[in-house]
């Protein structure tokens, strides 16, 4: 092992397609012997003949070391970067692969390795190499920042946690990376936890907007909706220009039933960064809300633009089109989002919905009961099996469905209204009354003018 | 559609009737090619409504008026009639404000008759109702008002006579809909009058935008009102029997109302839109009372469970099957309703292409008619919004709205609006729509009143290229407007039903004759009427393309 004298080489571009760049970062650092003057010297050669991509020179350099010694793994893991250089990835992955077995400690060849694990698309491969590397350096801040994203997109939370957590220990973890161990925390309905790291992130950056949601969705997770509107308040004060904060100031205030600001901050993500089909796809569901049907529809058509085959465009397109009354083409566009998500309740359960408005409540049966078999908790499912069970005057089923759905949710008026009609069908006035009674008293409570009470 | 033009049709049909016969069950003309041409101007009609705007607006202004096809000089040829508003607590005008009674000239234009009539009348007018109420053979006018309304007896000597005291029909409040029916099949026609809301000037609620600009409010800031029944006493009088018959013991905010026969079994039943409240079926019970079953039924809330702002409502079989179903048109976002009849007093809500096409769109009058004369009910819808400061806070719905036209096609409806004519892609604040054959053509023509503007008379052009039969049904022992009686009919291998009906649209009238449409057949091979008394007409092989007067137990009188 050279050890000694640090050279930090060049950051090497990667070129794969026309448009494509991707970068293989720079290598940290490149030990070799004070006492090998010329070993070091080529190795400086060859570096700098690198940053200047004379490739060819620097791989004369780097052959003559290997000619004396097939295993020095400074030049293998430059040589290694020429190849990376001339798109040559096999050789390249090979030549990173060979200096790290040469010398197990070479953190630069690692995170070489790293790079060309990525960019041929094998997270596994670099989250060991990662893994690796922190071993080794656990202060490598790089390391940390290329693991984090890799092992939530790999839905390795666990690992994630563990990771951080260790490093929280030994070391100062930045604001990001506290966030987004707050935002795993979450996901596992961890709240103290996910309060924990998110507060840690507030002690760095008092005004970090995504530290403040993260607070709010943690009073969501909680059920305390006036701390998490407070902290909605707060937020709105610190929300840059990031579209990725806005969007998730739109997921909070959706949460918190502001539509409307919600609405805005996606309006605005949008403008940040307009080829972002879940973005519009949020858009889409926001203009649900308020409600206006027109401008959901194309917002869920522009996200279709993107990305023709987005799942969920499809699907709240699909609903979109059926709120509208136009069945045909919400069908076409729900059994296309089946295509590509077969198994979303919600998509067989807005089939049915269409079914029974055309008029075919078996077929609208059979599809609501397919969406209890995938999600059995599904309320609304009871009280539109229930309405289809009414409307085939199934009695005896429709008040079983309509039970079990006010009791599933007490407080939707919709089925006290129809279980009102079926009583006063069964010639029962009493408890068509009843049920009239609560629904008209649930109603009043949810009423919301939609114009200045006088 | 002029009468010159109609032999050369009347050709075109019989050589295409051939192939029509061999590929359709039912004869279905190229409906595109069934156009309505605006012909206000020229007929002569310059009456415009004015609604009394006020910066207080005040709820009446913004849902008249309504109109009327009435033959009030028994010519022969449908007349017209606009009610306008007038003097009222909130509402004195500059100059007195009147109705209108244009008298038809047979040529395509009218003369304004309305003050040798006897019909200006100052109050706050609403709709109309004309049937013959003391069968004497002259049609009779009902106007109803925020305030008074007002029995018209026609004198049958060109004129009329204000005879609502005598009557009792006077109903003071704030009335819209009337409904001339037989409720206890008696053979005289009984009066249904829609109440809306308790309202006076001292009763007008303050909303307002964030600039202080005052709107219409919603009807929900007020109270609802009972509506009226009036038993006709057969000597120029009434009786009120609303809380007998079991109408009082619902108050609403009622706009249309409709008589018909939902249950087939012989005694006219009552559709009553509401506004912001749960719309009233009254399903009559032999005639002694009524019994709201709108919940039960499934028509008097959305299927949500809310309730919907109803304000036009028509009733007609549209699929067929023998039984009358129910449309309900309602306010923006909301949807209008197309309940089919289930057979047994329960409905189903399937407004299919309708919710399509009316979801930002606020309708009044409704009106189910067969404007291709192919024997199935089409479907008209006059639109407009009641707040005219919409656009402000709504930029998807507009104040002037288009009328929406739907051609039946079996069991559906498909929008057919922007094939039928130039002034179908035109916006107005439309609200009232009658239907009837001004000039006597054989299709039917449109009259739409538009609140504070002018209103629209409507030529059909092209509706007599299918072959029809119209009947005038004169009773003798049933009520004078035949309302109820069945009518059957059998052309080819067409087959048709209808029930007369009353009311239905908003605040109008429609013409009393029935237009039988019978596709490319040549003649009516079997016609039968089942009158409200109970008298069953038959008559076999009647001529097409003619007017024919069938008197109860009797037959054709004579052709016109």
């Amino acid at each position: 092992m050279i050890a000694g004298k640090y050279y930090h080489l060049i950051a090497i571009w990667l070129v794969l397609a026309p448009g494509q760049t991707v970068v293989v970062p720079r290598t940290r650092t490149v030990v070799v012997a004070q006492t090998n003057t010329d070993l070091i010297n080529r190795l400086e050669t060859a570096a700098t003949l690198i940053r200047d991509d004379k490739l060819v020179e620097a791989e004369r350099q780097l052959t003559i070391i290997l000619k004396s010694n097939a295993n020095q793994p400074d030049a293998l893991n430059l040589l290694g970067a020429v190849r990376a250089k001339q798109r040559r990835l096999d050789d390249a992955e090979r030549l990173f692969s060979r200096a790290v077995t040469a010398n197990s400690s070479l953190i630069s060849a690692r995170m070489n390795l790293v790079q060309v694990y990525l960019i041929r698309g094998k997270p596994d491969n670099a989250i060991s190499e990662l893994l690796e590397v922190l071993r080794l350096d656990p202060t490598n801040a790089e390391a940390f920042d290329k693991l984090h994203p890799l092992l939530l997109s790999q839905k390795r939370g666990d690992e994630f946690i563990k990771l951080i957590e260790q490093a929280k220990t030994s070391r100062a973890v930045s604001s990001s990376l506290l966030i987004s161990l707050g935002d795993i925390y979450l996901q596992k309905r961890n709240a103290a936890k996910a309060e924990e790291n998110f507060r840690l992130a507030l002690d760095q950056q008092s005004d970090n907007a995504d530290a403040i949601l993260g607070l709010a969705q943690v009073a969501q997770l909680t059920g305390d909706r006036a701390t998490a509107s407070a902290y909605l308040d707060r937020a709105k004060k610190s929300v840059v220009n990031s579209a990725g904060t806005l969007h998730r100031f739109a997921i909070v205030a959706w949460e918190a039933d502001r539509y409307e600001e919600a609405n805005l901050a996606l309006t605005q993500a949008i403008k940040l960064n307009p080829k972002d089909p879940t973005f519009y796809v949020a858009l889409g569901n926001t203009w649900l809300k308020k409600p206006d049907l027109v401008e959901a529809e194309q917002a869920f058509r522009r996200a279709l633009e993107l990305q023709s085959d987005n799942p969920q465009a499809q699907m709240y397109l699909g609903y979109t089109l059926f709120l509208q009354g136009k069945y045909p083409e919400a069908r076409q566009q729900l059994e296309k989002s089946l295509l590509k998500q077969p198994n979303v309740p919600q998509t067989f359960y807005y089939l049915g919905l269409i079914s029974q408005e055309e008029g075919h409540d078996q077929s609208a049966i059979e599809l609501f009961s397919r969406t209890l078999q995938l999600e059995s908790s599904f309320a609304d499912i009871h009280f539109a099996l229930g309405r289809s069970y009414l409307t085939l005057k199934n009695y005896t089923r429709a008040q079983e469905e309509l039970e079990l759905a006010v009791k599933l949710k007490p407080d939707d008026p919709k089925a006290h209204y129809q279980l009102a009609v079926l009583y006063a069908r069964l010639k029962d006035p009493q408890r068509s009354q009843q049920h009239m009674q609560i629904m008209q008293r649930l109603e009043e409570a949810a009423k919301s003018p939609k114009k200045p009470t006088p | 559609m002029k009468q010159g033009k109609l032999i050369g049709l009347l050709v075109l049909a019989l050589l295409t009737s051939v192939t029509r016969m061999a590929s359709q069950a039912r004869s279905t003309p190229s409906a595109a090619t069934v156009t309505f041409e605006d012909i206000t101007k020229k007929s002569g009609i310059t009456w415009i409504h004015n609604n009394a705007q006020s910066a207080a607006r005040h709820l009446p202004e913004t849902v008249g008026g309504g109109c009327a096809f009435v033959d009030y000089d028994n010519d022969g040829w449908l007349d017209i009639f606009f009610v306008n508003s007038g003097t009222s607590d909130f509402f004195t005008p500059a100059t007195p404000l009147r109705n209108a009674l244009y008298r038809n000239n047979r040529d395509g234009t009218f003369t304004d008759v309305t003050v040798q009539a006897g019909v200006t009348n100052d109050s706050f007018g609403m709709g109309v109702a004309v049937a013959d109420y003391d069968g004497d053979g002259f049609q009779d006018l009902y106007v109803t008002s925020y305030g008074r309304n007002t029995l018209y007896k026609n004198t049958g000597k060109g004129a009329f006579v204000d005879v609502t005291n005598k009557a009792g029909v006077g109903a003071p409040g704030w009335s819209t809909c009337a409904v001339w029916v037989d409720f206890d099949n008696d053979g005289k026609l009984d009066l249904f009058v829609s109440s809306f809301v308790y309202y006076d000037k001292t009763l007008n609620v303050l909303c307002a935008d964030e600039q202080g600009r005052r709107y219409y409010c919603i009807p929900r800031h007020y109270k609802p009102s009972p509506s009226r029944l009036f038993r006709n006493n057969g000597n120029g009088t009434f009786t009120d029997v609303s809380a007998d018959a079991g109408i009082a013991a619902f108050p609403g905010k009622s706009f249309g109302a409709v008589a018909t026969d939902i249950n087939n079994d012989g005694w006219m039943d009552l559709f009553v839109a509401n506004d912001t409240m749960p719309n009233f079926l009254f399903v009559n019970q032999a005639g002694k009372k009524f019994e709201e079953v709108g919940l039960a039924a499934g028509v008097a809330f959305s299927q949500a469970g809310k309730p919907r702002s109803g304000m036009g409502v028509d009733a007609a079989d549209y699929d067929g099957d023998g039984w009358q179903d129910l449309f309900v048109a309602n306010i923006d976002y909301e949807f209008f309703s197309l309940y089919h009849n289930n057979k047994d007093v329960t409905f189903t809500d399937e407004p299919r292409e309708i919710a399509a096409a009316t979801q930002l769109l606020s309708g009044w009058g409704v009106r189910f008619f067969d404007y291709d004369n192919d024997s199935d009910p089409d479907l008209l819808l006059v639109n407009g919004h009641p707040d005219d400061f919409v656009e402000m806070h709504n930029a998807r719905v507009k104040y002037k709205e288009p009328m929406v036209m739907f051609l039946n096609t079996g069991r559906h409806f498909k929008n057919v609006t922007e094939s039928s004519g130039a002034v179908f892609t035109k916006d107005f604040s439309g609200r009232g729509l009658a239907t009837g054959d001004f000039d006597n053509d054989g299709d039917l023509d449109l009259l739409v009143s538009n609140n504070r503007e002018a209103p629209l008379l409507l030529r059909n052009d092209g509706g007599n290229r299918n072959n029809w039969l119209g009947l005038q049904l004169v009773a003798t022992k049933s009520n004078p407007s035949a309302v109820g009686a069945s009518i059957r009919w059998e052309a080819g291998i067409l087959k048709g039903t209808r029930l007369k009906t009353a009311g239905g649209s908003y605040l109008s009238s429609h013409d009393p004759r029935e237009i039988l449409g019978v596709g490319s057949a040549l003649k009516v091979t079997a016609l039968e009427i089942r009158w409200p008394s109970g008298q069953v007409d038959r008559l076999n092989n009647l001529p097409v393309n003619r007017y024919v007067t069938l008197i109860e137990g009797k037959g054709p009188a004579a052709q016109k």
